[in-house]
């Protein structure tokens, strides 16, 4: 049985449709990539999935229950973190305090101490900037910060979207590395991307995203560029 | 000279007591940009709460406390469930519509329960004052008033930074999203926000019911004094609570002092009208 598993899933926007009949799954042990440019859907289907919209048809479960009914606050106390577009911190809460209230769930809070220092082992500079608000950080670090506290949560499951948006090559390459580690912690991993190259190259399994359907799936080593162009271009 | 000390100290004392009728009017504002304008209501409710219990037990108001403030935390944790919770998202009028209405059906509850007399909690520490150097005297209650208050916020300010209610109710009123993906449940965080909000209105309301004599329609002097002291310190910020429960207390006692205590009210509100054209956003608070 997968991890996650999305089925026929219909999105809509009042009346504009952001996401038509999507299925795809997702299975332990992996890191999936999903791909497509601005404008895609691939936000709108993050945030389906985690929770903050609901779909008007089609059904979403993870590690065999069913998600779609719940709202962000239950899904995420099963074990499926979301890293959200835009980092959304906590900017008149310390470094600290964001990282804290990442282990809001019942079940994280007995652990947040040992969550904490894993979270400033992969993250150090977090630690230097413990007391700091979270404004007062760069927009690498504020993606730190935005993982770390997705990390308290002690996800199974974590979606990363758009974690490389508007942050210099040297910050994406140290992202990038922390994600693998993530992965070697036994937590899989989807990521979400406009960046085709950097994400195919992690990836096991990927699907391309174009106006709200996919358009392209499998493993990126078998795709060729001509198919990866059309699907993301639509050339 | 030293006798014009009385109304500085007795001002900055009875400021105390009112931080604490603005705090909640101010947190609720900083959570959840709304404002409740029932909070008058719930404290003179509170003073009535009281003052049924004094009168069956027999113990002392403070003592009351221990029954007032969980039946008000569950009326205000069930206010925001039932009432505001269901218009969080349609702006500012619902919710003032719906608080306004509130505030009128307790007021009459009220006048039909507990009749339109003057009442009072009567303790003995109503009549008991310092002498002061032999120059002046302060009320023991307003002492009593201030480390009430000063602690009453004190503690809140604990509860902000450092436990996981406190960082909720800031989470959620920083980034709504992000706090719904930490796992918060914004609608149980602001009735648990309301619960604590109507808890400090209603021990400023026993305050009052000491200090003063209060009657069914109270609350609306009261709320106007919560308006004031949170627009001189800055809506939302507690510190700024505090130095303006400081700054309306003084204003009024000194002021009353020099131009005659029949105005002392209308100094309190020159020196809003100040404030506002200075630091429209309050002495604390935020743009
Ligand atoms: N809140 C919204 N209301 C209406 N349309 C939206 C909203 N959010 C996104 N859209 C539209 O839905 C489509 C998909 O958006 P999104 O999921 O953000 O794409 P991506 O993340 O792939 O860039 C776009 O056409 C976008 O304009
Ligand atoms: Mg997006």
């Amino acid at each position: 049985m997968a991890m996650l598993e999305v089925k026929n899933l219909n999105v809509y926007y009042g009346g504009f449709q952001a996401l038509s009949d999507i299925t795809l799954s997702v299975e332990r042990d992996q890191i999936v990539s999903i791909l497509g440019s601005n404008g895609a859907g691939k936000s709108t289907l993050l945030k389906t999935i985690s929770g903050l919209l609901k779909p008007s048809t089609g059904s979403i479960h993870f590690n065999g229950e069913k998600i779609d009914p719940l709202g962000p606050h239950d899904i995420v106390k099963l074990g499926l973190a979301l890293v959200p577009e835009g980092r959304k911190i906590f900017s008149t809460l310390t470094v600290l305090e964001n990282l804290l209230i990442g282990s809001y769930s019942p079940g994280a809070r007995r652990t947040k101490d040992e969550q904490l220092e894993n979270v400033f082992e992969l993250f150090p500079r977090l630690a230097e900037r413990k007391g700091q608000l979270g404004s007062t950080l760069s927009g690498g670090e504020q993606q730190m910060l935005a993982i770390g506290r997705a990390l308290m949560s002690q996800p199974r499951l974590i979606i990363f979207d758009e974690i490389s948006l508007g942050l210099s090559p040297v910050m994406v390459k140290h992202l990038y590395h922390a994600v693998n580690r993530i992965k070697q912690k036994g937590m899989v991993v989807v990521l979400v991307e406009q960046d085709v190259k950097r994400s195919l190259k992690t990836a096991d399994f990927a699907y391309i995203l174009q106006e709200g359907k996919i358009r392209l799936k499998g493993n990126p080593k078998d795709f060729t560029e001509e198919e990866v162009k059309k699907a993301y271009f639509g050339l | 000279m030293l006798t014009s000390l009385e109304p500085l100290i007795n001002g900055i004392l009875l400021g105390g007591l009112y931080a604490v009728i603005g705090i909640g009017l101010s947190m609720i504002f900083g959570i959840m940009r709304q404002v409740n304008l029932a909070h008058g209501e719930l404290m003179i409710l509170a003073s009535y709460f009281s003052l049924v219990f004094l009168q069956l037990l027999g113990i002392h108001p403070l003592v009351t406390f221990l029954f007032v403030l969980p039946a008000i935390f569950i009326l205000g944790y069930l206010i925001q469930t039932f009432l505001f919770n269901w218009v969080l998202e349609k702006g500012m009028e619902p919710y003032l519509m719906i608080s306004f209405g509130l505030s009128i059906i307790l007021q009459n509850a009220m006048l039909l329960l507990f009749t339109p007399d003057a009442r009072t909690l009567q303790t003995s520490l109503a009549i008991k004052s310092i002498n002061v150097f032999n120059l002046f005297y302060v009320p023991v209650i307003y002492l009593v008033d201030f480390v009430v208050g000063f602690l009453v916020l004190g503690l809140l300010h604990l509860i902000m930074k450092k436990t996981y209610l406190g960082w909720a109710i800031r989470a959620a009123s920083d980034n709504l999203t992000a706090a719904r993906l930490m796992g918060i449940n914004p609608k149980r965080v602001y009735a648990l926000a309301m619960g604590i909000a109507v808890i400090t209105a209603a021990i400023s309301g026993v305050l009052v019911g000491m200090t003063f004599t209060f009657y069914p329609h109270s609350g609306t002097q009261y709320l106007i004094i919560a308006f004031g002291v949170v627009i001189i310190g800055g809506l939302g910020s507690l510190p700024g609570t505090f130095l303006g429960g400081l700054i309306l207390g003084v204003s009024q006692l000194v002021g009353g002092r020099i131009i005659g205590p029949g105005l002392q009210l209308l100094s309190g509100y020159i020196i809003l009208l100040i404030v506002l054209t200075i630091r429209p956003q309050g002495i604390l608070g935020r743009k």
